[in-house]
C-alpha cells in the first residue's frame, strides 16, 4: 500500500496513518531520508514545494547534520522560532494556540515556503505583535439583541424594485459596483444598500432616502423595471424581509435521506445521506458502486499505471459499468491485490472508500439533488440488500419511512376524492375511509367501520395513505408502470414496522401483462378501467412496421406496457418484446417502397385500397414490404386492430386512378404531351407529387466517391460517401471522414468529389461531369431540388435531371440576369430571368421575348462559330435551335425559365457583335459596352467547354419532346450541327446514358461548344441564391501596392478598365480592356498618384478591342507606366488557374482553383488549393500550370478577391 | 459615504463564490485565499489557508446584499455588519464557524451569532 499512496495528495491522512499503522508508516518515512541526500543535489530553490515536509519532519527528528543547506536551513530557523514563542506565550491563550496550529499547517502544505523572510517576519508581527496592521475583530453590536436593531423612522426606508427574473442577483452586483465607480464623481450614488432575497425572485430591494434616489441608482442598468413602479416597503416589514427563511432543502438533509447525485460516473443514481458535515457545505452519502469489473485491457494489470489512469478512464468511457456493490475478492481479481488496501472495515479502492459494498464519498451539497428525488423500490432494495451474508449490517435494513418523508408532497398531489384511504399516525390512527373533499393539507373523509361509520373526520393529509386490499382493481398513476392496471393479489401492510409508514408497497397483476407488478400504494388509485391508452412503447409506436427477423417483418397493431401484438407479414399475429425487434423500418423505408397494385398503378403509403377478390376488405395503407405486401388498416376490422395484410398486387384502388392523380403511368385523355416522355412513362420514377415518389433507382453510385468537403465546418475534410439520402443539392450524404473516423452528414452541394488528378468538381449538379452522370443511380435525382417549379411538366424526364447540365450553373444566374443590363437586345426579360422560376408558369413574359431572340443571333453573330462559343448563353438555343426542345416547350415550367434568360443573353451577344465579333470570343467585356459588370469575360472558360460532359447531351436529346410549338419558333442556324444532337436515344434517359459518350463522339464543336458554354440560367438551383447575395469585392485603387502582394506582383494578370470613362479619356482610353503585367510598383507618397510600371500582352487580351490592337502593335515598346486606377485584378476563370487572393484572411497566398468557375457571378465561391510553394509565379503565359506545389487546404474563396496568374 | 473599507468586489459571474461565516461578508474563494476576509480576518486567518477557507466560509448562503453604506444603512445594522467594509453580504448564511472559532470568540467575550437566523431575539 505504501508505495501506491501519493505523498502529495493527503498530507492529512498521512498523519492519520501515522498514528494507526506505524509499522508500514515508518518504512515509508524511512526512505525519503535515505534518498535525501541525492535528492538535495538535484534540487534547486525553485522546486522545492511539497518535499520539504518531509524534510522538516526528518530533520527533527535525525537531526540531519546537512541542514546548513541554503533552503531547509530556513525552514528549520523558522520552525524553531516558532517554538521558542510558543513557550513563551503559553499554551492558555485559546486564540493563538489555534493560529500556530494554522501556522504550521499551512507550511507543511508548504506555501509557507514561497514566502520571503521579510514576508514571514511581517506576518509573524501583524499576528503576534497586535500593535500593528489587521483590524482586531471585535464583533460589535452582536450583543444588542436582534429586536433593538428594529428600523425606526430615522432610517431610510427600504424600496421594492422590479427586476427582471434570475437577475436580482447581478443587479444587485451591478449596484454595489456603480457606486463604488460613482463614489467621487459629481453625482455619487446615494443608496445605502441593496439586496435580493432568493425567495422573491423578480424583485430587488434598495436601501435608500428616496425613491428618486432609487430610480437614479437604477437608470441604466439592464433589467431593472424601474417603470414598474417603485414601492415603499412598510417600516414593520423591512425586518421580515430579511428574516425570510428559504426552505431549504439543505435543512432536511439528515442522515438518512435519500438523495441523487448530480455529476459524474454517478449521476442521477441514488445515495443516501451517511452524514452531514458541521458547516453543511458536505454530506456524507453511500451508494451503490459502479466498479469497472472489463476496465480496457491497455491499461495494464495492476500497478501504478492504473492508478493514475484509471480515475480518467472511467471518467472518459461513455457506458458506465453497472451498479453493482463492492466486492473485494471479484475487484482484486481484475485489478490486483495491490489495488485495494483494508482498513477495518473499510476498503480503499482508487481512493475512494467502499464500506459494506457501498461507496462512501462526502459530496458537496451542489452537487445532490435533494428535491424530486423520489426512489423507486428497485434502487431502494439495492440499498436493503446485504451484500455479504456474513457481514451484519446494523442499518442495512432501508426504513421505507424516509421514501414516505421525502415523497409525501407527491403522495399528497396523488389523494383525490373517492380514495380510500387510512390514517397511519395522529389520534385517528387506524381509522380509515373515503376521501369527501381535499383542502390544501386538510382531507374530509367519511369514516368507515364500526364505531366511526359515516362520521365526517377532518384529518392533515400527510397522516393518511392510500388503503388497498386485495381484490381491487387498481390503476398506476405514475412511474414507469403508469397507465398498467390490474388486480390486487397483495397490500404489505401487516407488519407492524409498516404501521406507520405512509405508503405501502401493494403487489397487483396487471391486466396487460398478466405478471406481477409491485408499486407503492401512494401511486395507485383504485380505477375500474382496463386498458392502456398509449401506443407508444420504447421507441415504436402503434402500426409501425418492424423488422423481427431477417425474413419475418410485422406491424404492431397493438402495444402493451413492455410488448406488443405484432401481425407478420404472413399474416400471423405474434407477441413480441421490445428487445425481440432486430429493427424498426424507417417510415421513409415505406415511403419509398414500391409496389403497384392490381392494374399496375402505384400503390403508396396512406392510399384507400381494396382488395380485389377474397374478403374484399379495405383499407388505409400502413406499410408496403418489399413491394409484394401490403400492410392495411381499417378501423371497422375487429380482428387484429384492424391491420391486415395482403398482397399488393390483389388490390385496387378505390379511388379511380388518374384522377387522383397519383399515378405517374397512366396519361388522362389530353394530357400533355410531354409526358409521353418515355422516362417518366417507365411508371416507377414519376410521380406527380413533389418528392412524394422518387424513383428509387438503383443504389446511388456516389456512394464509395471520394469526396472533399467544400463548405461548412467540415471544409476541406476529405472522406468516402457511405450513404446517401435525398436527392440534388439538397440532398444529404453521410460521408465517413478520413480523418478521426468519423461519419458526418453533410448536403451533397456542399461535396466535391475529388477526382484521382487532384482536382475537385461538385458532385451534384452543374460541373458534375460525366463520370458522375454515367453513373447516376437515381436519374431523377436532381428534379425536387433544382426545379422544385416545375414538376408538373416533361423537363421532369430523367434525362434533364440526370443530365446535370451544365444548365444547373444558372443557379447562380439571378445574380447574372440582375447585373447584366439587358435591355439592348432582347427587352426587359433579362432582367426578369428569376421570375420564371417563380412563376413556373408556361407563357411567363420573359420566355417570350426569348422566342424571338434567335433572329438578332442569327443576324448578327449567328455565322460566327466562335461567337457562339463565347455566348455561353441560350443563344445555342436560338442559334442552333436543335436543344431549344426541351425549353421552348410551352408547357415546361423549365422552358420558362430557359427562355426567360434568353432575353440577357441576347442583349448581352449584341454588344458582342457590335464590337469585336470578329476576335474570337469577342471580349464583350461589359465594361467597355458601359454596364459595369467586370467578369464575364473571364467567365468564359474556355477549358472546360472543351470537354463536353455528357451530362449537357441529356439535354439536347430531349428531342424526345418533340412536338412543341417552340421549335418552329426558332428557325435560324439549326442546319450548323445537325448530327450532334442524338435523337437516337428518345427512349428512357434511365439506360440512355451510356451512350451518350457516344453521342458525343461525333459533336460538331460548334454546337458542343454553344451548347456547353451554356450555363442555363434558366435552370436554376434555387438554393443557390442565397449565395449571389454576397457583396461584390472591389479592390481599392491601390490594391497592386498591398504589401502582401509584393512579391506576387510579376506574375499578377491585370486588365486595364475604366480608362474610356474618365474625363477625358486616361490617355485616350486606348489600352481599354487590355491584359497586362506588371513590371514594378511601388507607392509614392500620397499626394501623387499611384502608378505601376506595365507591359501590355496584346495576344493574351482576348477583350481589347481588336483594332485597338493591331494599333498598338505598331508601338515601339508595350512597357508604360500606368495609374494603378485603371489597374484591375483579373479574376480566374477555369479551373486549374493560378491566382493570388487580394482579400480577406488568406490574402497574399497563392492558390489554384479547384472548381470550374459555373457562373458569371463575381462573388461566385470556388474551392481553391492553397499553392505551397507560393513565392513562384512566373509569366510564362501558362496560368493553369503556374509555379507552386499543389498539397495545401482547400479551401472557399470568392471568386472576385483573387486576381489571375499569368 | 462612508470612508469604510471596501472589499473586492467578486465578478457578477463568477462561481465559487462563499460566504464567511462569521461576516458573512461573499467573495470569491479565490480572494478569500488571496487577501483572506476583510472582517475577520484576524480572527479567522482565512489568507493562503485553503483548509480553512472550506471551514469558516461557505458556498451555501441566500440573499445578496450590496452594502453601500454600512454606517448609516438600516440594514448593515440588522445584519450587524455596520462596521465591516464595504462589500457584498449574504443575507443568510448557513453552517456555523468552527469550535476553535467559536472558543476564541467566547474568550475575547465575544457572542457569536451564527448568520443562519437560528437565534433570533
Amino acid at each position: 500500500m505504501s508505495d501506491i499512496e501519493d505523498p502529495h495528495s493527503s498530507p492529512p491522512r498521512r498523519k492519520l496513518y501515522d498514528d494507526s499503522e506505524d509499522e508500514e508508516e515508518e518504512s515509508e518515512v524511512e526512505e525519503p531520508g535515505k534518498k535525501k541526500p541525492k535528492r538535495r543535489h538535484k534540487r534547486d530553490a525553485l522546486s522545492r514545494f511539497l518535499d520539504i515536509e518531509a524534510e522538516v519532519s526528518d530533520e527533527e527528528e535525525e537531526e540531519d547534520p546537512d541542514s546548513d543547506f541554503g533552503v531547509d536551513g530556513f525552514i528549520t530557523k523558522e520552525t524553531d522560532a516558532h517554538d521558542g514563542e510558543d513557550d513563551d506565550e503559553g499554551e492558555f491563550d485559546d486564540g493563538r494556540h489555534h493560529a500556530r496550529v494554522d501556522k504550521q499547517r499551512r507550511q507543511a502544505e508548504g506555501s509557507g515556503g514561497e514566502k520571503s523572510a521579510e514576508e514571514i517576519a511581517r506576518e509573524l508581527a501583524d499576528r503576534y505583535g497586535r500593535a500593528g496592521g489587521g483590524r482586531r475583530f471585535t464583533g460589535e453590536m452582536s450583543e444588542i439583541p436582534q429586536r433593538l436593531l428594529m428600523p425606526s423612522v430615522h432610517d431610510a426606508s427600504l424600496w421594492q424594485v422590479r427586476v427582471k427574473p434570475g437577475r436580482e442577483r447581478e443587479i444587485v452586483f451591478s449596484l454595489m459596483r456603480k457606486s463604488l465607480d460613482l463614489e467621487y464623481t459629481a453625482k455619487p450614488l446615494s443608496i445605502l444598500s441593496a439586496f435580493q432575497r432568493d425567495s422573491l425572485p423578480g424583485m430587488i430591494y434598495v436601501e435608500a432616502r428616496s425613491s428618486q434616489q432609487v430610480s437614479q441608482a437604477c437608470a441604466g442598468l439592464v433589467g431593472v423595471y424601474p417603470s414598474r413602479g417603485i414601492h415603499l416597503v412598510p417600516i414593520d416589514e423591512m425586518a421580515l424581509l430579511l428574516l425570510i427563511k428559504k426552505v431549504d432543502a439543505g435543512d432536511k438533509v439528515v442522515p438518512g435521506t435519500w438523495v441523487r447525485l448530480k455529476r459524474g460516473k454517478y449521476a442521477g443514481d441514488l445515495a443516501q445521506v451517511v452524514d452531514v458535515t458541521e458547516n453543511g457545505d458536505e454530506v456524507g452519502v453511500r451508494f451503490v458502486p459502479r466498479v469497472d469489473l472489463n476496465p480496457r485491457e491497455d491499461d495494464g494489470p495492476g500497478g501504478r499505471k492504473r492508478k493514475k489512469g484509471a480515475p480518467t478512464t472511467n471518467s472518459n468511457s461513455s457506458a458506465r459499468p453497472p451498479q453493482r456493490l463492492f466486492n473485494y475478492e471479484e475487484v482484486i481479481k481484475v485489478y490486483g491485490r495491490n489495488t485495494v488496501s483494508k482498513r477495518g472495515p473499510v476498503f480503499v479502492f482508487l481512493s475512494d472508500t467502499y464500506k459494506d459494498g457501498f461507496i462512501e464519498k462526502d459530496i458537496k451539497l451542489n452537487s445532490i439533488i435533494l428535491e424530486d428525488v423520489n426512489p423507486t423500490l428497485d434502487e431502494i432494495t439495492m440499498f436493503s440488500r446485504n451484500p455479504d451474508s456474513n457481514l451484519s449490517l446494523e442499518d442495512g435494513m432501508v426504513d421505507l419511512s424516509i421514501i414516505a418523508e421525502a415523497s409525501r408532497k407527491a403522495a399528497l398531489a396523488v389523494l383525490q376524492p373517492g380514495d380510500h384511504i387510512e390514517v397511519f399516525q395522529g389520534e385517528q390512527s387506524g381509522v380509515h375511509g373515503i376521501v369527501q373533499e381535499i383542502q390544501g393539507e386538510t382531507l374530509t373523509i367519511t369514516a368507515l367501520g364500526v364505531d366511526l361509520e359515516g362520521q365526517k373526520i377532518d384529518l392533515p393529509a400527510r397522516s393518511v395513505r392510500k388503503r388497498f386490499k386485495p381484490g381491487d382493481h387498481v390503476k398506476v398513476m405514475q412511474g414507469k408502470n403508469a397507465g398498467e392496471t390490474g388486480l390486487v393479489v397483495s397490500v404489505s401492510d401487516s407488519n407492524a414496522a409498516s404501521e406507520r409508514r405512509e405508503n405501502t408497497v401493494v403487489t397487483f397483476i396487471s391486466d396487460m401483462s398478466m405478471q406481477e407488478v409491485s408499486v407503492f400504494s401512494k401511486d395507485l388509485r383504485e380505477a375500474a378501467e382496463v386498458g392502456n391508452t398509449t401506443n407508444v412503447v420504447g421507441e415504436y409506436e402503434l402500426h409501425d412496421l418492424v423488422q423481427l427477423d431477417p425474413q419475418t417483418v410485422g406491424v404492431i397493431y397493438k402495444t402493451q406496457l413492455d410488448s406488443f401484438l405484432i401481425l407478420t407479414q404472413h399474416s400471423q399475429s405474434r407477441l413480441v418484446r421490445p428487445h425481440q425487434i432486430s429493427l424498426r423500418k424507417d417510415k421513409k423505408d415505406s415511403l419509398r417502397a414500391i409496389a403497384t397494385d392490381r392494374d399496375s398503378h402505384e400503390i403508396r403509403v396512406g392510399d384507400m385500397m381494396k382488395e380485389f377478390d377474397g374478403e374484399q376488405r379495405k383499407g388505409r395503407v400502413l406499410h408496403i414490404h418489399q413491394s409484394h405486401y401490403a400492410f392495411l388498416h381499417n378501423r371497422d376490422i375487429a380482428e387484429n386492430g384492424g391491420v391486415f395484410v395482403t398482397r399488393a398486387r390483389s388490390l385496387v384502388s378505390i379511388n379511380p386512378k388518374g384522377a387522383l392523380g397519383s399515378t405517374g403511368s397512366k396519361l388522362p385523355p389530353g394530357a400533355d404531351l410531354t409526358k409521353m416522355n418515355p422516362a417518366s412513362a417507365g411508371g416507377a420514377s414519376t410521380g406527380s407529387l413533389v418528392g412524394s415518389t422518387i424513383g428509387r433507382g438503383p443504389r446511388d453510385h456516389l456512394i464509395g466517391a471520394h469526396v472533399v468537403v467544400i463548405k461548412g465546418p467540415h471544409k476541406g475534410y476529405v472522406g468516402i460517401v457511405k450513404d446517401t439520402n435525398g436527392v440534388g443539392l439538397t440532398g444529404v450524404a453521410r460521408v465517413e471522414l478520413n480523418t478521426g473516423n468519423k461519419v458526418i452528414s453533410i448536403e451533397k452541394g456542399k461535396l466535391h468529389r475529388k477526382l484521382p488528378d487532384g482536382r475537385t468538381e461538385p458532385v451534384e449538379g452543374p460541373g458534375a461531369t460525366w463520370g458522375r452522370n454515367n453513373s447516376m443511380g437515381p436519374p431523377s435525382s436532381n428534379r425536387a431540388s433544382g426545379w422544385g417549379n416545375n414538376n408538373n411538366s416533361g423537363s421532369r424526364t430523367p434525362g434533364w435531371s440526370g443530365g446535370r447540365t451544365p444548365g444547373g450553373a444558372g443557379g447562380r444566374t439571378p445574380g447574372w440576369g440582375n447585373r447584366t443590363p439587358f435591355g439592348a437586345g432582347g427587352g426587359g426579360g433579362g432582367g426578369r430571368t428569376p421570375n420564371p422560376y417563380a412563376s413556373g408558369g408556361n407563357h411567363t413574359p420573359a420566355w417570350a421575348p426569348s422566342s424571338k431572340t434567335p433572329n438578332p443571333y442569327a443576324a448578327n453573330g449567328g455565322h460566327t462559330p466562335a461567337w457562339n462559343v463565347g455566348s455561353k448563353t441560350p443563344n445555342p438555343y436560338a442559334n442552333g435551335g436543335r436543344t431549344p426542345n426541351p425549353y421552348a416547350n410551352p408547357s415546361s415550367g423549365s422552358g420558362t425559365s430557359w427562355g426567360g434568360a434568353t432575353p440577357g443573353q441576347s442583349a448581352w451577344s449584341t454588344d458582342n457583335s457590335n464590337d469585336r465579333a470578329a476576335a474570337g470570343w469577342g471580349s464583350p467585356t461589359p465594361a467597355d459596352a458601359g454596364n459595369g459588370i467586370g467578369g464575364w469575360d473571364a467567365e468564359i472558360p474556355s477549358g472546360t467547354w472543351s470537354a463536353p460532359t455528357p451530362a449537357f447531351a441529356a439535354t439536347p436529346s430531349s428531342p424526345g419532346f418533340a412536338p412543341t410549338p417552340a421549335i418552329p419558333s426558332t428557325p435560324a442556324g439549326l442546319g450548323t450541327t445537325p448530327g450532334s444532337y442524338p435523337n437516337s436515344n428518345p427512349n428512357s434517359y434511365l439506360y440512355a446514358y451510356s451512350n451518350y459518350p457516344t453521342d458525343y463522339s461525333a459533336p460538331t464543336p460548334a454546337s458542343a461548344q454553344s451548347v456547353y458554354a451554356a450555363p442555363t440560367p434558366g435552370m436554376g438551383r434555387r438554393g443557390e441564391y442565397d449565395i449571389d447575395m454576397r457583396d461584390e469585392f472591389h479592390p481599392p485603387p491601390t490594391w497592386l501596392l498591398s504589401a502582401h502582394l509584393l512579391h506576387h506582383l510579376p506574375s499578377l494578370r491585370i486588365r486595364i478598365l475604366g480608362t474610356k470613362h474618365s474625363n477625358p479619356p486616361y490617355l485616350d482610353g486606348k489600352y481599354e480592356s487590355l491584359d497586362a503585367h506588371i513590371l514594378a510598383a511601388s507607392r509614392v507618397a500620397d499626394n501623387f498618384e499611384q502608378t505601376a510600371l506595365i507591359r501590355l500582352d496584346l495576344d493574351k487580351s482576348p477583350f481589347a478591342n481588336p483594332a485597338t490592337v493591331d494599333a498598338l502593335k505598331q508601338e515601339p515598346s508595350l512597357e508604360r507606366s500606368f495609374l494603378t486606377t485603371y489597374l484591375h485584378p483579373v479574376p480566374p476563370s477555369s479551373q486549374d488557374d493560378s491566382a493570388i487572393v487580394l482579400t480577406g484572411p488568406r490574402k497574399g497566398e497563392k492558390v489554384k482553383l479547384r472548381q470550374r468557375p459555373d457562373s458569371g457571378s463575381q462573388t461566385e465561391l470556388v474551392v481553391v488549393e492553397t499553392m505551397l510553394d507560393s513565392g513562384g509565379g512566373s509569366a510564362d503565359g501558362d496560368g493553369a500550370d503556374g509555379a507552386g506545389k499543389a498539397g495545401g487546404a482547400f479551401w472557399e474563396c470568392q471568386k472576385d478577391w483573387m486576381c489571375a496568374c499569368w | 459615504m462612508s470612508d469604510a473599507a471596501s472589499a473586492i468586489i467578486p465578478p457578477t459571474k463568477s462561481r465559487n463564490l462563499r460566504a464567511c461565516l462569521l461576516c458573512s461578508i461573499i467573495q470569491t474563494s479565490a480572494d478569500f485565499r488571496s487577501i483572506g476576509c476583510p472582517n475577520c480576518e484576524e480572527i479567522l486567518q482565512l489568507k493562503d489557508n485553503p483548509d480553512r477557507i472550506l471551514a469558516c466560509t461557505t458556498s451555501y448562503f441566500d440573499g445578496m446584499i450590496a452594502l453601500i453604506d454600512p454606517e448609516t444603512s438600516w440594514v448593515a445594522r440588522w445584519q450587524r455588519t455596520a462596521k465591516y467594509a464595504r462589500g457584498m453580504y449574504a443575507a443568510r448564511v448557513k453552517g456555523r464557524v468552527p469550535e476553535d472559532v467559536e472558543a476564541e470568540l467566547d474568550s475575547r467575550g465575544i457572542k457569536y451569532r451564527p448568520r443562519d437566523q437560528s437565534d433570533q431575539d
